[in-house]
């Protein structure tokens, strides 16, 4: 059961990670951010590709790539079980990492449609991290593909019973921040302009505002905070396997859950992404029980995927706007005028 | 290199077939359909289901996927779309009805798989069927049968489409769907047309797909961006922009391929999919339209008089 | 005083010209009204000068300087605004947010969002303006309600709104009255002369010749892509009006 919960609560802290994110982008700024998955994907990049083959050289170790991640990730984790900065070094390290390698990769992917509308915008996005994804998991040599690498354990100076739990500790302090972060942003006139565009891009653009940079900026912003979830998630797997990053869990998930807790308000996705994961490792946890209980003729991961498609029609067809409904942002100065003339 | 140029030839005719449905659905209904691909792959699943239970061969089966395709269409467009649409969705929230369709749709055939293999106690999971192929004159199946499909698609939706009462309508409502509404045209059938035809029309392709390359559930991931940088490259706004672009996507990905086959050495198939993708991050930045928007296309199409 | 001229603007779109050779004065302080029925050029003109789409040749000059094919967000610097043919507030958001939208602020920028104080001092001010219009506009007490629960009529005024609060020095209205009644459209154009009295330019593009002729001071007349006749003034507008070229233009309409 405690087990059920430390899993429960992990992919809850990464799954508001990247839906916050994808919150600012598509809640807010109405950007069809269809190639999330692709910055999430990138802060696994960074572990995975970056910091493995700057330990293989740190330690000399010859050999193909995969073989020599394995030998480097034991060595640092042997580093790190007796040196606990080291590990906490090493973790922020890549989560810097993350955040400039996604930024440019957010700002990178929306360049080519950054002016044309909504639906322009949405396939290429898509199409882009579809063939990034592609590459990254036929080819083995990035970053192991559909093999995977191993990559240390930082936290491996806690004991061994322990270290789930610590990871799941780490994995909410950084949803914590993020979920700070992005109510402190958003509610100010920077949240305000990404609605209006939302609401409105031609209407921004007669008022002065440069939509492209708008959109350009947002998305880096929306991909930085996601990649630092792809680095939790292969630090707590101790491997990077790109199978897991794939367009479902990492670009329909999420946008399912900004749908379910109410697109444009943050405390809503953190309420979506709690129920959907509840759901979701519910249904992974209890595979088998499902499977035997129901008589299923197939795995219940196909189930899954059929019970959250139908989710995620029925909401946008009866509940488009969410559990939680969105909020007028009430700047200081506006907040005043509520008490004042109501 | 004959060999390349018959693969390179059959995956732009389904290439074409593909990219038809989701240009026509998207100038009826204003959204990009990402389950398009997943549509292909069912065509391939009951095509498969066909030859095994019944020992059809996939090429007769072809009427019976056109027919179930056609089904599968219009239901996503009933079940997915028509009630946002009722409901004035916006297109993003469109977009994310089809994805969330795309995903059903791929629960279905993953479970229906595995279903299959326990029936026929064999793994359906994964399968081809080029050695059910034929041959004339060393011309293999898969050519002639795609070619004639591409050919029959054409002729029937140009006989349609110019030469019945319906098609003309059709066409109007396609070219300008509010003017057409102003004049009365029933914007409604336009759409079931589209949907119909889509479904048809990938199944269709679905099910010669298999003897091109392995089948598995997640082939439609594989192929989706192909077919939409074929509808995108030939241009949205426009049927033939889908025959224009398959091809020039079908036939580039192949020729690549082959081309860093012979300098890297196999294992190189899925560098296709840059190439569509540069061409289509190309068309989006230059020329959102595509081919057949460009002003010289105008006069092509003009000095053909269509 | 011309505050902004249009000269020999071009424009074609699959061949068809929308617009051919269009040359028109705005002056000053004055409010100056482009006529002419559906397809005639209208829309395109006001799209040209504000940047939405970009002409083929020709020029735009605004304050003596050439702002031809600018982007509109550029164009905005200038002191131009414009509104929508079809009264688009951001529906979900409040009345007074849609006020505030209008002008540019520093707490946009990411790296200044995240810090109120850089902000704070800009946005009193500005909150204290926008109550300030909403109040001329007679919208104060809706305030805080989503634009979407607006009239239409109330949604024109709320564009104005908009536009006021950036300080224009030239507003561009695309059919304001279009589907207000006749009270309430009168009231429209009778806070655009009292703005006008207090030194805005406007150039208006409108279909409903039965209320707006009275509050123009200048006319132009458009057909087919070009412009068929324009006068200055009270006296010069009766003459345009009564032209037998206008009327059957009119009367084909």
């Amino acid at each position: 059961m405690v087990e059920l919960i430390t899993l429960i609560l992990f992919f809850f802290a990464l799954y508001v990670i990247v839906s916050l994110s994808l919150n600012l982008e598509f809640g807010y700024g109405g950007i069809p951010n269809f190639g999330k998955a692709l910055s999430v994907l990138t802060g696994a990049l960074v572990v995975g590709g970056i910091l493995n083959r700057l330990l293989i050289w740190y330690f000399g170790i010859e050999g193909d790539f995969i073989s020599a991640s394995s030998l480097a990730a034991y060595r640092m984790t042997e580093i790190v079980s007796q040196n606990p900065l080291i590990g906490l070094g090493i973790f922020l390290f890549c989560v810097t990492m993350a955040v400039v390698a996604g930024a440019i990769a957010g700002a990178l992917s929306i360049l080519p449609s950054a002016k044309l509308k909504g639906d322009y915008l949405g396939v290429t996005l898509l199409a882009i991290s579809e063939v990034v994804y592609l590459i990254l998991f036929y080819n083995t040599e990035i970053v192991g593909g559909y093999y995977g690498v191993s990559v240390p354990d930082i936290l491996a100076f806690v004991p061994g019973e322990y270290r789930v739990y610590a990871y799941t500790v780490l994995a909410l302090i950084c949803a914590l921040l993020v979920y700070l972060f992005l109510e402190k942003l958003l509610n100010s006139p920077y949240g305000r302009i990404l609605r209006g565009h939302r609401e409105n891009e031609d209407l921004i653009k007669a008022f002065g505002r440069d939509v492209m940079k708008l959109r350009i900026k947002t998305m880096a912003l929306g991909s930085a905070i996601a990649a630092i979830a792809g680095v939790v998630f292969v630090f707590y797997s101790s491997s990077v396997v790109v199978n897991a990053f794939n367009r479902v869990e990492w670009t329909f998930y999420p946008f399912l859950i900004v749908l379910l807790g109410g697109k444009g308000n943050n405390k809503g996705v953190v309420l979506g992404a709690f129920i959907f994961v509840l759901l979701k490792m519910l249904i992974d946890f209890y595979k088998f029980d499902i499977k035997y209980l129901l008589h299923l003729p197939f795995e219940a991961v196909w189930l899954q995927y059929i019970v959250f498609g139908i989710l995620a029609l029925l909401i946008l067809c009866y509940k488009p706007e969410g559990i939680l409904k969105e909020e007028p942002i009430y700047t200081p100065p506006i907040k005043s005028r509520l008490k004042t003339n109501p | 290199m004959i060999d390349v140029l018959i693969g390179a030839m059959v995956w732009s005719n389904l290439l074409v077939l593909l990219a038809l449905g989701l240009t026509m659905t998207y100038i009826t209904t204003g959204v990009p359909n990402f389950a398009q691909a997943s549509f292909a792959i069912v065509g391939s699943y009951i095509a498969l289901t066909l030859l095994r239970l019944i020992g059809l061969n996939p090429y007769l089966s072809i009427p019976v996927t056109f027919i179930l395709g056609g089904i599968l269409g219009l239901s996503t467009y009933y079940i997915a779309l028509k009630p946002l649409i009722k409901r004035k969705a916006s297109i993003e929230m469109l977009m994310i009805a089809t994805l969330a369709w795309d995903l059903i749709l791929f629960g279905i055939i993953g479970a229906y798989s595995e279903v299959l293999s326990a029936i026929t106690k064999k793994t359906e999971t994964l399968f081809v069927f080029t050695s059910l192929d034929f041959n004339i004159y060393g011309i293999p199946g898969r050519l002639i049968v795609s070619s004639l499909l591409v050919l029959l698609t054409i002729l029937g939706l140009y006989l349609l489409l110019y030469k019945t009462k319906f098609g003309i309508a059709l066409r109007a409502s396609m070219e300008n769907p509010s003017l057409a509404e102003a004049m009365g045209i029933n914007v409604e059938n336009t759409r079931l047309f589209s949907w119909f035809l889509s479904g048809a029309l990938a199944c269709m392709a679905g099910s010669v797909l298999p003897y091109l390359q392995e089948i598995v559930p997640q082939t439609g991931y594989f192929i989706v961006v192909s077919i939409f940088a074929a509808s995108i490259v030939g241009g949205l706004y426009h049927i033939v922009g889908a025959l224009v672009g398959g091809y020039i996507i079908g036939i580039s990905e192949s020729l690549f391929t082959y081309i860093l086959s012979i300098l890297l050495g196999p294992g190189v198939l899925v560098y296709s999919k840059v190439i569509s993708l540069l061409m289509m991050i190309a068309t989006v930045l230059l020329h959102p339209r595509g081919i057949t928007g460009t002003e010289m296309w105008r006069r092509v199409e003009r000095w053909l008089n269509l | 005083m011309i505050l902004l001229e249009t000269k020999n603007l071009c424009k074609s779109f699959d061949g068809v010209k929308a617009l051919d050779n269009v040359s028109i004065e705005v002056e000053r302080n004055k409010l100056t009204l482009v006529m002419g029925p559906n397809g005639s050029g209208k829309s395109t003109l006001i799209n040209a000068i504000s940047g939405f789409i970009k002409v083929d040749s020709g020029k735009v000059i605004f304050e003596d300087r050439d702002i031809t094919n600018r982007e509109p967000h550029e164009i905005y610097n200038y002191g131009i605004v414009r509104t929508f043919q079809n009264p688009e507030p951001l529906k979900s958001m409040t009345v007074l947010e849609n006020v505030l939208i209008g002008r540019k602020h520093s707490g946009e920028e990411i790296t200044n969002a995240l810090f109120t104080s850089r902000w704070m001092k800009e946005e009193e001010e500005l909150v204290e303006r926008a109550f300030k219009i909403l109040e001329f506009l007679k919208l104060d007490h809706r305030w805080d309600h989503p634009s979407r629960a607006l009239s239409g009529g109330q949604m024109k005024l709320l564009e104005i709104g908009r536009a006021l609060i950036t300080d224009p020095k030239l507003i561009i209205m695309d059919e304001p009255i279009a589907g207000v009644a006749p009270g309430l459209a009168h009231d429209i154009f009778s806070h655009v002369v009292e703005l006008k009295n207090k030194g805005i330019s406007f150039l208006i593009v409108e279909h409903r010749l039965d209320i707006v002729l009275k509050y123009v001071d200048n006319l132009y007349v458009m057909f087919n892509g070009s412009v068929i006749a324009h006068g200055k003034g009270r006296d010069e507008i009766e003459k345009v009006l009564n032209d037998p070229k206008v009327i059957e233009v009119y009367i084909g309409d």
